[in-house]
């Protein structure tokens, strides 16, 4: 006990750790009837890291080329002991994070929680959302097999569609005309080197701002939360929160044990597009509403209006601390529920009927 | 006056002679097209089987044309006359339709004229009559008979292209049809002993459906086993030679059979016997034995010792199908499980090859030759198997491990609340 | 609160304080073990790709043949007479069984059907529809390497 009090002790005496230590200690968690969805956020943490961790084992005996790709995740999954249990982790942790950082969104603007002052918190947040998307779509297309080959080739086919600087985002975002190694190596560098920068500076100020402006507590609940003891954070929330992040873990190794991520067929760029290719599920809501759009709607392209009906929403959505102003002073826009409601309950039936096999 | 007619006629008969050897002018130089005034008064006629030969000229659908060789080469005429009288005069030597019987001497004036053909390609066949001749329809022609094949009935008389051409009568995948015309009617076939049923049988065949379905244009058509002109059923003693030609490892291995001289004394055709001539469907593990639909059973019975044989090596082979199956099935189902099985698979290939030179062994029909290789086909089921069973053991292996963990991850969940419980108590 | 109680209470405290550090350190433990073993690199330290070392030259005498294998596919390596030494895939463009070298015809045969492939891997006579597929060979001192086509 000497050594860590002394160690302690030095370093407090250089940087003034106290203020730290007592900022920590003194940090409350509210309770009410919804104070569960608080443990939402903390789980796609928890997630992330099990990303970084296992991404960084991958990265051991990855190799990003057309020609040994492929190879390598085989290598990976078959010869390098427990590799099978690091490489169906990372597919299923991002399949999870990207669950919780849903479910943690929602959760936020069910709540309003987006509300002034923490406008930019849910700004970063929305980020956060699309970055998590980045790298489930960059990732998807590292082990090369046919089906992550095909998803990339029509998911990227998509910003063609965008006007005037459509063919130059394709050509950007592929590193040529078409899916090849070229893209492969640009998504590599988008996966291990951009989005986790970008996810680090997000990160640091969501929970920065988290940490200066406490937890939210909607209006109805001000009372319930008033009246019932609010937790220490340390270390009773930390505790609860850890007992959160061991079923997350429990989860991945079931999953990973149960159910292993398949490795497929070898991508074969010059062979047909095999029947029923779809994206991951979390971009279902889009893929399937776009195939949905007859060919042209009022002279323009489908697919141009498609898009552009999801970039205002997605817009709309981003805005919504501005278009719910009210929020903050307690009245919180009817409106803007209702329709965030109606939203997401589209976007859930979208997928569920496309992965109960309804939609094609 | 005697001497000088003898000198004349022996003149003229050598003239007609070297004539007939040599062609007539109206023959073109070998890769120029023919020109005659034939095509165009042909084209314009009402007559439907008057016109119809003069469109082959037109669309270069003819090799004869193609080659400067124009209607005058075999109608003899004059082809530069627009004289129709002139063109067509007996005198130059116009024939309008050639009697049957007349048709192979014909073609061949041209066709088995070696020094003549060279013009036209250096290996090309000049043995044509010859083999004619020694076929069924040539003898039949011979005989009288002028509802028999000549030339023109397989390779046409106007439009006539290469076997090599897709367009052709004989081409391959198409000679089924082309000798089915007559073939396959059973009323004709029947005046001459033939059932009418071949083209059918063949068509149910193996070697059909690989010159159909996989375009393979080296399976076996009617004349890769009857001869393309000298078409004759192969005779009995020779059935496994011309089976042989393709089927090599299993004809060697029918001759060092006891099968070779008994079936030779028996006058049964080979192979015949136990895979048909024309349904060659592909073969059954399960025809091995004397059962009633089983091949053995034609000639062996009860406890002979054909029927001991076939029964061996219908036993070892059933065993070996069977232990190749199970060693399969498992490796398909620890790979579905998540296991990577590249060796297993590679075992497997070899069991199965091993396998396929066992089904080759039955024609010695020893129950040793193929317990030889049904050994094989063990030993590589046997690696698989083991191969599977280690990765069933890893796949218990790491359930067991999740279970483990789980188990821990569950008693640190447990600590964790009787800590919160104690803490907020 | 009575002596007995805060005793029990205390050593109540100290179980759970026990377990709670047993049990976690077990799942850290549980959860880093794997990880340990991950980044000890395996035996065969690549993933082989396009490159095996097939044979050794002085195993392979001139006007022989080995077959060797290629990831999950056999191949063929053939010194020739001559000395020369070539390499193809082994699997028999007929019906995919894999061939061999006869010294007698001093070229590639398949035993299911008898196809044979001259030195050069062209199918020459039988079943066969297409050669055999042709691979790199690098001799390296007596090793033989042989590459094929990414």
């Amino acid at each position: 006990m000497e050594i860590p009090r002394r160690l302690w002790q030095a370093l407090d005496e250089r940087l003034q750790l106290q203020p730290l230590i007592e900022f920590a200690a003194d940090k409350e968690v509210p309770q009410h009837r919804y104070s569960w969805a608080y443990y939402f956020g903390g789980l796609t943490l928890f997630f992330l890291v099990v990303q970084v961790v296992t991404g960084i084992l991958l990265l051991l005996y990855y190799r990003p080329t057309s020609e040994a790709a492929f190879e390598s995740v085989q290598f990976i999954v078959a010869r390098v002991p427990f590799g099978w249990l690091i490489r169906s982790i990372h597919s299923w942790s991002a399949n999870l994070m990207v669950l919780a950082a849903v479910a943690h969104m929602v959760s936020v603007f069910l709540l309003g929680a987006y509300a002034k002052p923490r406008e930019l918190t849910w700004w970063s947040g929305i980020a956060l959302v699309g970055v998590a998307f980045g790298f489930g779509f960059s990732g998807y297309l590292l082990p090369w097999n046919e089906l992550s080959f095909f998803a990339t080739r029509i998911g990227t086919d998509m910003v063609s569609k965008v006007p005037l600087i459509g063919h130059w985002l394709l050509t950007f975002l592929r590193g040529g005309e078409e899916v090849t190694g070229a893209t492969l190596t640009r998504f590599f560098g988008l996966h291990v080197a951009v989005l986790p920068m970008i996810t680090a500076a997000l990160i640091g100020l969501h929970l920065a701002l988290i940490q200066r402006q406490g937890m939210h507590v909607p209006e109805r609940l001000a009372e319930e939360a008033r009246r019932r003891r609010p937790l220490r954070f340390i270390p009773n929330f930390v505790l609860r929160e850890a007992i959160v992040w061991l079923a997350g873990l429990a989860a991945l190794a079931a999953l990973a044990a149960f159910l292993p991520w398949e490795l497929g067929a070898k991508a074969d760029p010059f062979a047909p597009a095999p029947a029923g290719i779809k994206p991951e599920w979390y971009f279902l809501f889009m893929f399937e509403t776009l195939k949905l759009l007859p060919a042209h709607v009022l002279g323009i392209e489908g697919e141009l209006v498609g898009l552009v009906a999801f970039t205002l929403a997605g817009l709309a959505w981003f805005l919504i601390p501005v278009l719910d102003r009210g929020a903050a002073a307690g009245r919180r826009s009817r409106a803007v529920l209702i329709a965030g409601l109606v939203a997401l309950a589209a976007v859930v039936l979208v997928t569920g009927l496309s992965l109960a096999g309804v939609l094609s | 006056m005697t001497r000088h007619f003898a000198v004349l006629a022996f003149l003229l008969g050598t003239a007609v002679a070297v004539g007939a050897a040599t062609r007539p002018a109206s023959v073109g130089a070998p890769g120029k097209h023919a020109v005659d005034t034939c095509t165009a008064c042909h084209a314009e006629l009402d007559d439907q089987r008057l016109r119809a030969p003069a469109a082959f000229a037109k669309i270069d659908a003819d090799v004869h044309h193609l080659q400067g060789i124009g209607c005058a080469g075999c109608h003899g005429g004059d082809p530069t006359s627009e004289d129709p009288e002139a063109a067509m005069s007996p005198a130059a030597g116009f024939v309008g339709r050639f009697a049957t019987r007349a048709i192979p001497e014909m073609c061949a004036s041209c066709h088995a004229n070696a020094a003549f053909m060279l013009r036209y390609g250096p290996n090309i066949p000049t043995d044509q009559l010859d083999q004619y001749r020694t076929s069924r329809h040539g003898q039949a022609l011979t005989r009288g008979d002028t509802r028999i094949a000549t030339c023109i009935s397989c390779h046409g008389a106007h439009g006539v292209l290469p076997a090599s051409d897709a367009r052709s009568p004989v081409y391959p995948s198409r000679i089924v049809e082309t000798c089915g015309h007559c073939h396959g009617d059973a009323t004709l076939m029947q005046r001459y002993g033939v059932s009418g049923r071949e083209p059918a049988d063949y068509k149910r065949s193996v070697h059909y459906a690989a010159l159909t379905q996989k375009n393979d244009l080296s399976a076996p058509t009617c004349n890769d086993c009857h001869g393309s002109h000298g078409a004759t059923p192969p005779g009995v003693s020779s059935i496994s030679n011309v089976c042989g030609s393709c089927h090599v490892t299993q004809r060697e291995r029918f001759d060092l059979s006891p099968h070779k001289d008994a079936f030779a004394a028996l006058e049964q055709p080979a192979c015949e016997t136990c895979h048909s001539n024309h349904a060659v469907v592909h073969p059954d593990d399960h025809w091995m034995g004397v059962g009633p639909d089983q091949v053995c059973g034609q000639c062996h019975s009860g406890n002979d010792a054909g029927a001991q044989a076939a029964t061996a090596i219908a036993a070892t082979l059933a065993a070996s199908r069977a232990g190749l199956a199970t060693a399969t099935g498992r490796v398909d189902r620890v790979e579905r499980a998540g296991m990577l099985m590249d060796e297993a698979r590679v075992a497997l290939e070899e069991a199965h090859q091993a396998y396929v030179l066992a089904q080759a062994e039955i024609h010695t029909v020893d129950p040793a030759a193929v317990g030889t290789q049904t050994d094989q086909v063990r030993t590589g089921f046997d690696a698989a198997g083991r191969l599977a069973a280690d990765a069933e053991a890893e796949i218990r292996f790491r359930r067991t491990g999740l279970f483990v963990s789980l188990g821990v991850i569950a008693l640190a969940m447990v600590a964790l609340v009787l800590k919160v419980r104690q803490l907020e108590r | 609160m009575t002596d007995d109680a805060a005793v029990q209470r205390s050593s109540r405290r100290s179980f759970v304080n026990w377990l709670l550090g047993t049990t976690v350190g077990a799942t850290v433990a549980a959860a880093l073990y794997p990880v340990f073993r991950f980044v000890i690199p395996p035996e065969v330290a690549e993933a082989p790709v396009n490159r095996v070392l097939a044979v050794r030259l002085s195993e392979l005498s001139p006007n022989s043949g080995k077959v060797f294998r290629f990831g999950a596919k056999p191949g063929i390596v053939v010194r020739t007479a001559g000395g020369d030494v070539r390499a193809f895939a082994a699997t028999c463009t007929h019906l995919n069984c894999t061939v061999q070298y006869r010294p007698d015809f001093q070229h590639i045969w398949c035993a299911c059907h008898n196809g044979h492939y001259d030195l050069q891997g062209k199918n020459i006579e039988g079943p066969p529809p297409r050669p055999l597929e042709t691979f790199r060979v690098d001799v390296a001192g007596d090793d033989v390497y042989v590459t094929r086509g990414a």
